[in-house]
């Protein structure tokens, strides 16, 4: 264990090593591709400015999430409960989930103003979509077998629902929420990019603009952290649910 | 003293602008404590028929009672139901899918889980209660469907071709197995098959049906002694009842 550690400390040291004298070395221009050292000087001049900025992304992202969760688990439910509506409110959804919704950021902005607002507006819608639509989808896919059988043995609606139905949808609401949360992240960060006075995404922008790549580097790497956490989380909750991916019949 | 009563019931169901017949006019009672086999060929309306003494379905025309009242609900702890596929809930254990109808109910943890294990016991599987079902095989979950479907103490054991997806020698050992439970339990049993062999098997009567409409065209008393080693089926008396339904429904069909 401790000889792999190692090991991996020399990779990681002699590929930095590489990288730097790369750059130093003229075969790569800087503006292009910064040396390690940049990017650490980077870090020692604006890191306090970038970790405010993370925080005020983390933020949006976090109510983001929340917020789509909600909506998209609500509305799923909701219009996986009504058979003929659900064939509508399915294909609304998946058309809408098609457009590209970062040309309505412009009007968000003029909506919801260069604050967090409208990132978290954008943030929301982006992932919305195929979070209702797993749900739903997933709700409808549920086998008429298990209602007949939940009916026999005299589950009400409410139990029918919280104990048969969501249930059984598990597997598919939870891909819906792993793709929908990640484009939350992404939405929130594009959104900052586009226009914004705060966040990860506008501290990127705003120094590829002045051409610190070193400042760029730095925000690339608090936008990766943010997303390996995210994903980490994601993959939690995946492994805590999997217990209703078995499937019945594998003999 | 007759348990479940169908008197005069047809039901048919409209697909756009067509309806159509799928049981016609049928009527049959079943007394308490037998076991009564509804067989026939496939699209005879069986399973419609058993839904509707079930309390899942109503009937178009005419009346189902069961104990004497018309059920416009399922009502468990009357009538017990085990289906063609076990149809259990996969993320819960074998202990967890017989004590699911008692958590619908209400009961408390200790009360149900006490009471599932000691049918888990009665099926032969008190070992197997943490298991899941994608860990057992097709017999055993069937067995825990017949558990489940005992959860409640019923009167009455509905049952949709419990056996059809298992292999024959499960299916045969499913029987045998069928048939000391009810012994046990002496409930009321209304089993559908499409099997001659399995329902001549089991039945004290068995009600023979046509296909589209379904009707019932025969009621056969199967006066076969009990218990009923497995030899029972070699016999002359065995064989007759057999073919006897095998004309019947062949006779009938397209």
């Amino acid at each position: 264990m401790k000889k792999r550690l190692l090991l991996r400390v020399i990779w990681t040291l002699a590929i930095l090593g590489a990288w730097e004298a790369l750059v130093r070395g003229g075969l790569v221009s800087q503006i292009i591709l910064p040396a390690p050292s940049d990017v650490v000087h980077a870090a020692m001049t604006d890191g306090f400015t970038f970790l405010k900025a993370f925080w005020v992304t983390l933020f949006e992202i976090g109510v983001s999430i929340a917020i789509a969760w909600i909506l998209g688990l609500a509305s799923g439910l909701v219009a996986g409960n009504m058979p003929v509506a659900a064939i509508g409110v399915g294909s609304v959804l998946s058309s809408l989930f098609a457009v590209p919704l970062v040309i309505l950021y412009p009007i968000f902005m003029a909506w919801f103003g260069f604050g967090s607002a409208s990132k978290i507006v954008f943030g929301v819608l982006t992932g919305y979509f195929p979070i209702a639509l797993n749900t739903l989808n997933g709700i409808r896919a549920v086998e008429t077998r298990y209602l007949v059988m939940a009916r026999a043995m005299g589950a009400n609606r409410l139990q029918l629902y919280g104990l048969v139905l969501f249930p059984l949808a598990i597997p598919s609401i939870v891909s819906g929420l792993r793709i929908g949360t990640g484009l939350v992240v992404i939405g929130v960060v594009v959104a900052e990019m586009l226009a914004s006075l705060d966040g990860i995404g506008f501290l990127i922008s705003y120094h590829r603009t002045l051409f610190d790549t070193g400042d760029v580097y730095l925000g690339f790497m608090f936008t990766i952290a943010l997303a390996i956490g995210i994903n980490r989380g994601l993959s939690e909750l995946e492994r805590r649910f999997s217990q209703f991916s078995a499937v019945e019949n594998d003999t | 003293m007759s348990i479940i009563d169908v008197r005069n019931v047809v039901k048919s169901f409209s697909i756009g602008q067509r309806s159509f017949t799928a049981i016609d006019n049928i009527t049959f009672s079943v007394d308490a404590g037998k076991f009564a086999t509804v067989v026939g060929p496939s699209g005879c309306g069986k399973s419609t028929l058993l839904m509707m003494i079930g309390g899942l379905a109503k009937p178009t025309s005419g009346e189902v009672k069961v104990n004497g009242e018309i059920l416009t609900r399922p009502r468990p702890d009357l009538i017990g139901m085990v289906f063609q596929d076990a149809t259990l809930l996969p993320w819960k254990t074998a202990l967890g899918n017989v004590e699911f109808p008692l958590q619908l109910g209400g009961v408390n943890v200790q009360k149900r889980r006490s009471r599932a294990q000691e049918l888990l016991t009665l099926v032969g599987l008190n070992t197997f209660a943490g298991h899941f079902p994608h860990e057992l095989s097709g017999g055993m979950r069937q067995r825990v469907g017949i558990a489940r479907g005992l959860a409640h103490d019923p009167t009455i054991l509905l049952m949709d071709e419990p056996f059809s997806a298992l292999d024959e020698q499960n299916r045969t050992k499913m029987g045998q197995e069928l048939l000391r439970i009810w012994d046990v339990t002496r409930k009321t049993v209304l089993f559908i098959t499409h099997s001659l062999m399995e329902a001549v098997y089991l039945s004290d009567v068995i009600f023979v049906m046509s296909a589209s409409p379904g009707r019932i065209i025969e009621t056969i008393e199967v006066d076969i002694p009990r218990p009923r080693p497995i030899d029972v089926i070699d016999t002359v008396a065995f064989g007759r009842i057999r073919n006897r339904i095998w004309h019947l429904i062949s006779g009938v069909e397209a």
